[in-house]
């Protein structure tokens, strides 16, 4: 994403924590950078943080505010005892004057030891909880890339063009569909639907009525590609792209837009 | 007269106990809903409630009221971590520093406004056709991905993408959320 995200549900979405992968990390780096919609994000996660209304009502036991305020009170004694006036001491002999001499700077020490390996632990767990989730995000890609060659090296991996019907929106659509796996993957792009239409692609198969292979619409998405599960062992006779309302329909009711038979 | 929430936030920063019981006293109810919503434990949901207020206790002199609601700050950060505890999964820094800043488009500081707003809410939610609503529930209290909740439904994924963008459209339409 080079530009702002054009629409409240992109930050909506991205609050809600649907969105995902390099989407994800293109609202990121836009945001860090970009006061205006910084503050876009803070609104869209105050409208989502109001769909905590939605959850069933729950009170809390009495006994979690008496530990809450207990903790809070020990905390806040702890503080006294720690700033209370020490008493002046009397003047020691000199075992007591040479043994605080040595064991003044040792205190410090290790006070200091101990708040630096502290602050290096609290270090070392962001970068842990870092790593982690960059991990998590690099397995969601590799699986999603495992997908794909294997769709793609697939002996019985059929390759159909889909072209734009006359008069309708120009595209250049190219379906990879392997019956046996029942996976397919959409590669191409669409002229923006009119209005609030979207697209719908349908596998149309040699006996039976058209499935639903996804609804989508170039002018809210960013990915020219995507895979999806399709019911296995369905012989195809063509894939069809339908205009339809938004959100698609149970089976075709708009104009095509591409077709593409398979041979 | 009722103390403000940055009336109180103040309060707190200053070691008052009292202000911290009120702010309790004005949130526990809603945060502790959504926790155990999500994590559908009490036990689990009151120990993530101890620990935000104990957390709001200890760094109140770093939340800044003028940026951010507090009620907003609290429903983020206890969504956050109930869902990590649901997914055995640590929030990064990147995600900790994004919740920073949350700006609610209603004042939720008298309890009146919560219960009408918690009617307003229920009713949004309930009148999205039910898959829009599943969706939203998947994301909101499960912290499912697009993509999972299409693994999930086993629906096509951009199916599940057009769906949750109709689904906060017409939430926000519904709500008339209008940010103040």
């Amino acid at each position: 994403m080079n530009g702002h995200p054009t629409r409240e549900e992109d930050f909506d979405l991205y609050a809600l924590g649907a969105v995902e992968g390099e989407e994800r990390q293109a609202i990121e780096s836009h945001v860090a950078q970009c006061a205006a919609c910084s503050r876009r994000l803070a609104e869209a996660q105050g409208r989502i943080a109001l769909l905590a209304l939605g959850a069933p009502r729950v009170e809390p036991s009495p006994s979690v505010k008496v530990r809450l305020m207990n903790k809070v009170r020990s905390t806040v004694q702890g503080r006294a005892v720690r700033s209370a006036p020490v008493e002046p001491q009397r003047a020691g002999g000199f075992f007591e004057q040479w043994w605080a001499a040595v064991l003044a700077p040792v205190a410090v020490a290790l006070a200091l030891a101990a708040l630096f390996l502290w602050t290096e632990n609290a270090r070392l767990d962001r970068q842990v909880a870092d790593l982690r989730a960059t991990m998590q995000d690099q397995q969601k890609q590799l699986d999603y890339a495992r997908v794909v060659a294997h769709l793609l090296e697939a002996r019985d991996t059929i390759s159909v063009s889909l072209a734009p019907m006359p008069g309708m929106a120009n595209g250049a659509v190219k379906v990879m569909y392997n019956e046996k796996m029942g996976v397919l993957m959409y590669d191409g792009w669409i002229d923006p639907p009119p209005g609030d239409k979207s697209y719908q692609l349908w596998v149309v198969p040699k006996q039976g009525s058209p499935i639903s292979a996804g609804v989508f619409n170039p002018a809210t998405s960013d990915s020219a590609h995507w895979l999806t599960k399709v019911p296995e062992g369905i012989p195809v006779k063509a894939f069809a792209i339908t205009l339809e309302p938004a959100g698609g329909m149970a089976s075709p009711t708009g104009p095509m837009v591409l077709i593409g038979p398979v041979s | 007269m009722r103390a403000s929430d940055a009336a109180l936030i103040e309060r707190i920063v200053a070691k008052d106990e009292t202000a911290l019981a009120a702010l309790y006293d004005r949130y526990a109810g809603m945060l502790l809903s959504v926790l155990n919503r999500i994590v559908r434990d009490k036990q689990a949901a009151e120990e993530i409630l101890q620990d935000i207020f104990y957390q709001l206790w200890r760094t109140a002199p770093q939340f800044d009221a003028s940026r951010g609601s507090l009620p907003g700050w609290l429903v983020v950060i206890g969504r956050n971590r109930a869902i990590s505890l649901l997914r055995r999964h640590t929030p990064s820094q990147g995600e900790e520093l994004l919740e920073n800043t949350v700006v609610l488009p209603v004042n939720l500081e008298r309890m009146a406004a919560q219960e009408q707003l918690f009617g307003r809410v229920k009713c949004a939610l309930e009148s999205l056709p039910k898959e829009q609503r599943a969706a939203v529930e998947f994301a909101y209290f499960e912290g499912m991905t697009h993509s999972e909740i299409a693994r999930r439904t086993g629906d096509p994924l951009g199916t599940v993408k057009t769906r949750l963008r109709s689904a906060l459209e017409s939430l926000r339409r519904n709500l008339q959320l209008e940010t103040a």
